[in-house]
């Protein structure tokens, strides 16, 4: 106890810092060091969704969004993978509508064609979605499958639209432009509150 | 250090504290102004960033604002974060209470849509019977909205409706650009159902920002008379046992914790309407007419009706056939010979030459793209700005139980919408659809349903005002009833809120009443 005492005082001293280490005058310059983000290097590890539900999330969401006019689709744009990992540190319910939801369309699969949903081509799997459908509305569907529905085609265009990928090929002037993966105005934390 | 007493202490620094300060500091008063949050650096605070590059690629934290629609990761760390300042209400009916504590409050960050109250408003009960009306009308705030709307460049194009009063525009681009082919499409079938369409009504103010922190405080700064503190959360208002007026604040400094307080002959609340209520509520005070905390109400925006034009669609659109939009002021139940089944009314903003949203077609892959090619660039989209009755059974109290991170007693808010409003909502998506069927457009979506409670971020009342004060908190000048030396000059105030956004009739009001605060100050009433 005295010695953390001690130690508390001691770095606040004015010659605390030559005892705590480098404290560099200048910070410009690690700046200018260009770096790149994760997904530019390394693939997502999924770790929420089972084998079977992360199968049939992968088909899912390249049905939802194939690439399409020069654009990547959900699966060049790892749309399933990083909603495995959205999905598993969100709210229960969210975890539980995706989950159930993926469940659904793999038993209904395995009843109509007796295989996985991560099998079915497009052609195939729209006997099963297309009954989930629904008009639009400002609350979510009362039906937890339309819900789901609803909630995945949202969040495999986000997913996918503000991918790396995407805006990638977007700045390309080859490709057909569509959107410009998701630029904005970022607002850093301001002083947030500093805990005691 | 001695103890030092202002001549006002103002807490919160948004727009109706803003004006508060500068109007009060232009006559030579002394202020303090306390505010919750930081100072925001828009040069370093903020950066151009993709998507991808932000740690959700834009959906944003999960759960970190579940009743701030708006949010998303952008500008995630500008609202007030629920788990430090929380509040609560019924599961069953829930409130989005939408809050900045930066400097400035929501002032840096509104939509800058810029209208007047009519005495529709006004005198509300003496056309329908309904509640109350204020004590003043158009007449007495008239010359204070004249100066608001030169000090934040309201542009808008005059008609001479009664309902939709014509203010002290400079000139600008609301008036002035031609009409395109689809807009005079929608005017013409409005006006063959009996409305009137006019352009949106806005605040330009100084490159694009018309918030306390440009067009408000520099001013009040500058005279030498405004001390700012940022990051003082106001616990209470400290009463004098021995006068019963207010002596200042105890506030908490919101990183060390610290416990202060400060001093003043006046105590001016302009935390925004909530917050404001919630500081009286937790101080005990101004309360002899039980109405603190009593009609709240906001604005309903939920209603969306969207179309399409069919001679724009499939990329057809050629230069001056769509774009642009049109404002639908109110024009129901303004003649009582023909009354709706619902009191009061709405305005329509529409704006037409956009993309419509994947999520308004019931189909994915290659079907759904190909809807989106084909109804690229031709949508027209309408709302509902729409009047929510102040209700008395709508209130907040204070949670039992419930503290923020600095130990202060939390808020419930009790606030559900009614019948009215569902009514109100229908009618215009109705309205909407009619109109654009008249005009030969597409029906594409039609939705009725109304948003919960807040979501407009228009929270209103709770520490109305009144001529008695046994049905009101403050009087016609923002003055408790209960403890002179006390104002309120945000949201709090108001009796009925109609559809207009209430952004100027706050400054109006803050204006006006910080005239009447430095006059009495100067006569040594307070």
């Amino acid at each position: 106890m005295r010695r953390r005492r001690f130690v508390t005082a001691l770095a606040a001293t004015p010659a605390a810092n030559a005892l705590l280490g480098q404290q560099p005058g200048r910070t410009d310059e690690a700046s200018k060091l260009t770096t790149i983000s994760p997904d530019a290097a390394a693939l997502a590890v999924p770790r929420f969704f089972s084998a079977a539900q992360l199968g049939a999330l992968k088909n899912l969401c390249q049905i939802l969004l194939p690439s399409m006019n020069g654009n990547p689709g959900a699966a060049e744009a790892g749309a399933a993978e990083f909603l495995d990992f959205l999905i598993g540190v969100s709210p229960l319910e969210r975890q539980t509508l995706y989950r159930k939801g993926l469940d659904t369309l793999e038993a209904d699969a395995k009843r109509k064609y007796s295989k996985p949903f991560a099998e079915l081509s497009a052609a195939e799997a729209d006997p099963l979605l297309k009954p989930h459908l629904a008009q639009w509305t400002f609350d979510p569907p009362k039906d937890p499958m339309k819900h789901f529905l609803t909630a995945i085609r949202a969040d495999v265009r986000t997913a996918t639209m503000n991918s790396r990928e995407w805006a990638s090929a977007a700045s390309s002037g080859s490709r057909r432009r569509r959107g410009g993966g998701g630029v904005g105005l970022y607002w850093h934390p301001v002083d947030p509150t500093r805990a005691l | 250090m001695a103890k030092k007493i202002y001549d006002v202490l103002i807490v919160g620094s948004g727009h109706s504290g803003g004006m508060a300060a500068h109007t009060l500091t232009e006559k030579g008063v002394s202020c303090l102004m306390l505010n919750a949050g930081p100072v925001a650096d828009f040069e370093k605070d903020r950066t151009t960033k993709a998507a991808h590059e932000l740690p959700y690629r834009g959906f944003g934290k999960p759960g970190e604002h579940p009743h701030i629609f708006q949010a998303n990761e952008f500008n995630a760390n500008t609202w007030v974060n629920e788990k430090e300042a929380p509040y609560s209400h019924d599961k069953d009916a829930p409130y989005n209470w939408v809050r900045v504590r930066l400097l400035g409050g929501r002032s840096l960050f509104w939509a800058r849509q810029s209208f007047r109250l009519s005495d529709y408003e006004f005198k509300a009960a003496d056309h329908d019977g309904f509640g109350d009306n204020w004590p003043i009308g158009l007449a007495d705030l008239d010359p204070f909205y004249s100066r608001v709307e030169a000090q934040f460049k309201v542009v808008g194009r005059k008609e001479g409706w009664k309902q939709f009063p014509d203010g002290n525009f400079v000139s600008g681009p609301a008036g002035a650009s031609a009409d395109s082919e689809c807009v005079k499409r929608l005017t013409a079938a409005a006006q063959k159902m009996g409305y009137g369409v006019s352009r949106m009504r806005a605040a330009m103010g100084d490159g694009g920002l018309a918030s306390s922190v440009n067009l408000c405080l520099p001013g009040a700064v500058e005279t030498g008379k405004l001390d700012i503190v940022p990051n003082a959360v106001v616990r209470e208002i400290k009463i004098d046992r021995n006068t019963g007026k207010a002596a200042g604040v105890c506030f908490v400094e919101r990183h060390s914790r610290r416990e202060m307080e400060a001093y003043a002959k006046v105590v001016v609340l302009a935390a925004g309407t909530l917050e404001s209520t919630r500081l009286l509520l937790n101080s005990g005070i101004c309360n002899s007419s039980g109405a603190l905390g009593r009609y709240l109400f906001d604005q309903q925006y939920g209603a969306t009706v969207v179309a399409a034009m069919p001679e724009a669609m499939n990329g057809k659109a050629r230069p001056g056939m769509i774009g642009g939009g049109v404002f639908i002021p109110r024009f129901q139940n303004l003649d009582q010979s023909r009354k709706l089944n619902f009191l009061r009314g709405y305005a329509m903003p529409m704006g037409t030459g956009s993309s419509p949203d994947a999520k308004y077609f019931p189909a994915y892959g290659a079907e759904l793209q190909k809807l989106l090619d084909t109804y690229a660039g031709a949508c027209i989209q309408g709302g509902i700005y729409g009047e929510v009755l102040p209700r008395k059974e709508n209130h907040v109290r204070i949670h039992k139980t419930g503290r923020d991170a600095w130990g202060i007693p939390t808020l419930h808010i009790e606030a559900r919408y009614s019948e009215n409003e569902r009514l109100m909502a229908q009618h215009a998506a109705d309205t909407m659809e009619e109109m654009y069927k008249s005009a030969g457009f597409e029906l594409l979506v039609k939705s009725t349903a109304v948003n919960p409670p807040g979501y407009s971020i228009h929270e209103l009342g709770t520490a109305r005002m009144g001529d008695n004060p046994k049905t009101s908190v403050l009087n016609r000048w923002n003055q408790s009833h209960d403890i002179k030396n006390i104002f309120v000059v945000d949201g709090a105030s108001f009796v009925t809120g109609g559809w207009q956004n209430p952004t100027m009739t706050i400054l109006a009001l803050s204006m006006r009443a910080s005239e009447y605060l430095a006059e009495q100050l100067k006569k040594g009433e307070l």
